[in-house]
């Protein structure tokens, strides 16, 4: 069944079709969750409260924008809340200056392809991007990783496109900056 | 007066426009510095790279996380 015939079954209460809409986008839910979180368990707490919302509000969604992007709503809104919460400590990327410092342009040309496979390194990109703050951190995975546009980034953070590609650039930066600085060591 | 690019606006650039319209007169003379400045070659590059390692850096959905979720929903998966 195409999508939009699954909300509307699911909306009107058949069990079915809301099972296949939470299918379609399990997966989606939990790894952008971890992405945002970097923890498995916070990720499996956020993506079923995500799920519990996208039941109790589907009569509410209008089909104006995608499922998808008022999932990845759901999932901002839901980590932000745990963020607000936690209340952890994140380092301001203001100053231009110390973003685009040009003695910080080193080759990464030989990192392996496979670096992935090396704990250090997945401990290296946990701890940097875990530094950036909540908002920043959002517009990077959505824009950058999860590969939504700059204007499906801004309806899901409520910013305007001027300051998601602000974010956008500064957290690039930052978090380049900040996984060269580790290579180094 | 035409001012000298410095690598510093072009690393700002480069993070501001990935991904965006490249052909606006100040990315023309961007891309013409580009490709002459070794410094903004790396830091070009290093950019993506920093992109595409959080791209791969997933966590495993598991068979159990999965149960748990509809279990937690209420739902049952295996009715057809």
């Amino acid at each position: 069944m195409e999508e939009q015939k699954l909300i509307e079954a699911a909306k009107a209460g058949d069990k079915r079709a809301m099972t296949e809409l939470v299918k379609a986008y399990e997966k989606t839910v939990y790894n952008f969750a971890f992405k945002i979180s970097r923890n498995p368990d916070r990720a499996e707490d956020i993506m079923q409260e995500t799920f519990f919302s996208m039941i109790k509000s589907l009569r509410q969604f209008d089909a104006k924008s995608k499922l998808s992007t008022w999932l990845y709503r759901i999932v901002v809104n839901h980590y932000l809340m745990w963020a607000r919460k936690n209340r952890s400590e994140f380092i301001p990327i203001d100053n231009d200056d110390e973003l685009y410092d040009n003695r910080s342009a080193t080759d990464w040309q030989n990192i392996p392809a496979n670096l992935l496979e090396n704990k250090e390194l997945r401990n290296i990109l946990d701890t940097s991007i875990e530094k950036l703050s909540p908002e920043y951190r959002s517009v990077f995975l959505l824009r950058d990783v999860e590969g939504l546009s700059t204007e499906e980034t801004a309806q899901i953070t409520k910013l305007s496109i001027p300051a998601v590609k602000s974010r956008l650039h500064r957290a690039r930066a930052f978090l380049r900056k900040d996984i060269n600085k580790a290579f180094q060591k | 007066m035409n001012k000298k690019i410095l690598c510093k606006d072009v690393m700002s650039h480069i993070c501001e426009s990935l991904g965006e319209d490249f052909d606006s007169p100040k990315c023309i003379a961007i891309k013409e510095h580009l490709v002459a400045c070794p410094d903004c070659i790396k830091y070009f590059k290093s950019v993506e790279k920093t992109i595409e390692l959080y791209k791969k850096y997933n966590c495993e959905f598991s068979v159990e996380v999965h149960n748990r979720l509809m279990d937690s929903l209420g739902l049952d998966d295996t009715i057809t």
